[in-house]
């Protein structure tokens, strides 16, 4: 059973689906999930979120419970197993059981869906067979995808009429794994606060059923990449909520995500980008003493984030020449004003 | 099998790997999904190789795929092993037969076929080792890469037989050079018995004091140039060193309550020597692989809520495991004995083998335990 198409573009390095899976799952705070597979599928990925939210100071390891299958079960089926699974599962009232299959129950044709749907509890399930669904990227869409249906078949259609400008704004699509996830957040903000806006739902990022229930009383979705762009549409088809389709990259990026979400939210934008242009010149003028510093260009002409490099080295009075000192660009780019602020202490430290 | 949360453990892919990439010259392929390679390849920080299978793959068949991939990595290595995973091995292609042709070792060691100790067994199994009774040396075996403690327990044993005047030629079981498989030595010295390559003539482990006076014994008894007594010399000195620090903390504390978590060798040489030298009260003795039947005191555990249990239920003063034990430890003091140990920077290459490795063990234990009074009087 293949519920994802395979682009042709597929990378066969992309990582695993079900990483990208967890990565959303694990972040719900009272959710339980089922990794429909061999028990090492469950170990090696829970150990890997375990080892990057170390590295994000969160001590604690993200629950995921394994169907256990072994040989007996890839020989006569693991449909028994899931069940047993998702039953005991329920026993811990979770605010919601996620289940995510695998490349193996996949091969052996395990009527997963069937098995969810008839559990007799609500269940999620997320395709995550690696090979068979994609890569990384795919299980993280699939997770934001599968939890935005469970949010839709219980708070029902949105109601008609335009929605209510009420300065309430959900995250979508947050890296819960990226090492500087809260620093980003922060940003959005502050950002959002020279509109008199503020953070409603983080969807998903340790986040409860409950919070993550009320994401349709938001009046807008600001998605982090625009990767994640067909969740920003699934989530307009489903909810009637507009998007932002980017957290801010480089400094005019910041201006013009201002503008944008200002736009969106029927707000007028000149006094919060004019206060945001104030804020970048005072964060540049801290770094005057780059400039002038002979520095090589550390990207390709059209690679991602080379416009906003350069845009960065200009403002600060570096001087591109061949020979001059290759610099480190953070990836993925760093979020708004803040983040290039960061960048520069990093660009300091090179050239001092 | 049965339903598991947090399964502790990884598969017998990853163990397969694990022994296979020790070895320099020997090309490892992972037969499977990125999913199945990334893993491994976190871990193991080795040069890994993978068909990264995708669905018309699956669909059609994985031979031109694997053939592929061999024939462009096989200018550069000695030799190639193929390690199938879940789905190709379900598939039921006859890998075998179609890299006939091909000089490559085929290890069957799909996820569902069992745990990492499995899957390091069947490819040691399948190495073509050519065993010479004649040569001299002694082989290091249970190296075992994904273990924090496989550099220092390398580097203590060959301290060891270098200690005991043996000749150096003899190679480590899993680190070492593909084509010194050519010569293997009969005599085998262990670092870890969970990982033994069942082949020799094997003289113990060199786990706790009381296995390594043994193993001295034995090796004195079969090697004629063996020189026992700079090691048992050692073997005083150090015995003095443990039970004096032992005694220093004994005038002022009670021995403490420990659980342990670990792979079976490990565990019992940690509760053995806690037990030794500090009268330590073992609460609770728990192995990620299986234990022999006839050994009740460790019992065998998987899944993290179950340490979690025990932690609960018994309330040890210290606990030793991984850190996946330590996410549970509550109050209770920690050191880290089993992979993976992190959140900490490791630098040094510390054994856990040899009397390095019980001095370590023992100034890591007194070291947690007296900060632990320090902070909880």
């Amino acid at each position: 059973m293949n519920l994802n198409p395979l682009p042709s573009t597929i990378s066969r390095n992309g990582g695993c689906t079900l990483t990208g899976a967890l990565a959303v799952t694990t972040s719900v705070r009272d959710s339980i999930t089922i990794i429909h597979g061999p028990d090492g599928c469950s170990h090696h990925n829970f150990s890997l979120l375990h080892a990057t939210l170390l590295d994000n100071d969160c001590m604690t390891v993200p629950r995921v419970m394994s169907s256990g299958l072994g040989e007996h079960e890839v020989i006569f089926g693991g449909e028994k197993a899931l069940l047993n699974a998702i039953h005991r599962a329920a026993e811990e009232q979770p605010g919601i059981i996620f289940v995510l299959s695998t490349c193996i129950t996949d091969t052996i044709g395990d009527d997963v869906a069937g098995i969810c749907g008839h559990a007799g509890v609500p269940v999620s399930l997320i395709p995550g067979s690696g090979f068979l669904g994609g890569n990384f990227e795919t299980g993280f869409s699939n997770a934001l995808m599968a939890l935005s249906d469970t949010i839709r078949t219980s708070t029902g259609p949105p109601l008609p009429g335009s929605r209510e400008k009420n300065g309430l704004v959900n995250l979508i699509g947050e890296k819960n794994l990226e090492y500087e996830v809260e620093q980003n957040f922060a940003e959005i903000k502050r950002l959002l606060s020279l509109l008199d806006m503020r953070v409603h739902v983080r969807f998903v990022h340790k986040s409860s059923v409950n919070e993550l229930g009320t994401l349709p009383d938001g009046s807008l979705n600001i998605i982090r990449e625009p990767s994640l762009t067909h969740v920003g549409d699934y989530l307009q088809k489903l909810f009637g909520i507009p998007y932002v389709n980017s957290f801010p990259v480089g400094m005019t990026g910041t201006l013009l995500f201002i503008g944008e979400t200002a736009k969106k939210a029927g707000i007028s934008e000149e006094e919060p980008v004019q206060k945001e242009r104030e804020s970048q010149q005072q964060m540049l003028d801290e770094f005057s003493d780059l400039a002038g510093k002979r520095v090589s260009l550390p990207l390709l002409p059209g690679s991602p984030g080379y416009r906003e490099i350069c845009e960065v080295m200009d403002a600060a009075g570096l001087m591109v020449e061949t020979g001059g000192i290759d610099l480190p660009v953070p990836i993925p780019f760093p979020v708004g004003t803040a983040g290039i602020s960061r960048m520069l202490h990093g660009w300091r430290r090179v050239l001092s | 099998m049965s339903h598991c949360i947090n399964p502790l453990w990884p598969c017998a892919l990853t163990g397969a790997v694990s022994a296979l990439s020790g070895f320099k010259g020997l090309a490892v392929v992972i037969h499977g999904s990125s999913g199945c390679y990334y893993y491994p390849a976190t871990l193991l920080h080795r040069d890994l190789h993978s068909t990264f299978l995708v669905e018309q793959e699956v669909v059609f068949g994985t031979g031109e795929r694997l053939i592929e991939v061999i024939e462009a990595i096989r200018p550069e290595y000695q030799k190639i092993a193929v390690v199938n995973s879940c789905v190709p091995s379900v598939m039921g292609e006859d890998i075998k037969t179609i890299l006939e042709g091909f000089d490559v070792i085929v290890i069957e060691s799909p996820g569902f076929m069992g745990d990492f100790e499995a899957g390091y067994h069947a490819a040691v199994r399948a190495l073509p080792v050519r065993l010479h009774d004649e040569l001299p040396g002694v082989n290091i075996e249970g190296i075992n890469l994904i273990d924090p403690f496989a550099n220092g327990n390398q580097r203590e044993a060959e301290r060891f037989l270098d200690l005991m005047s043996i000749d150096r030629g003899g190679i480590s079981f899993c680190n070492d050079v593909f084509h010194n498989l050519d010569n293997v030595p009969g005599y085998f010295l262990s670092v870890n018995p969970d990982l033994s390559v069942g082949r020799g003539k094997n003289f113990g482990s060199l786990l706790g004091i009381e296995a390594i006076t043994s193993v001295i014994r034995k090796i004195a008894d079969a090697i004629e140039s063996a020189d026992p007594g700079p090691a048992e010399d050692e073997i005083r000195t150090v015995e003095e060193r443990l039970f004096r620090a032992s005694d220093k903390y004994l005038k002022r504390y009670d021995p403490p309550s420990v659980a342990v978590f670990s792979t079976y060798s490990y565990c019992t040489f940690a509760a053995d020597t806690l037990k030794r030298y500090l009268d330590a009260d073992i609460v609770y003795c728990g192995s990620r692989n299986p234990p022999p039947p006839d050994d009740l005191r460790v019992k065998k555990i998987t899944s993290l809520p179950e340490v979690e249990g025990v932690v609960c239920s018994q309330s040890p003063d210290l606990v030793l495991g991984s850190s996946f034990e330590q996410s549970v430890a509550k109050d209770a003091a920690f050191v880290g004995l089993t992979p993976p140990i992190r959140g900490e920077v490791r630098l040094l290459s510390r054994p856990l083998a040899g009397t390095e490795g019980v001095l370590g063990l023992m100034e890591a234990v007194l070291n947690a335990c007296m900060d632990r009074k320090k902070w909880h009087p």
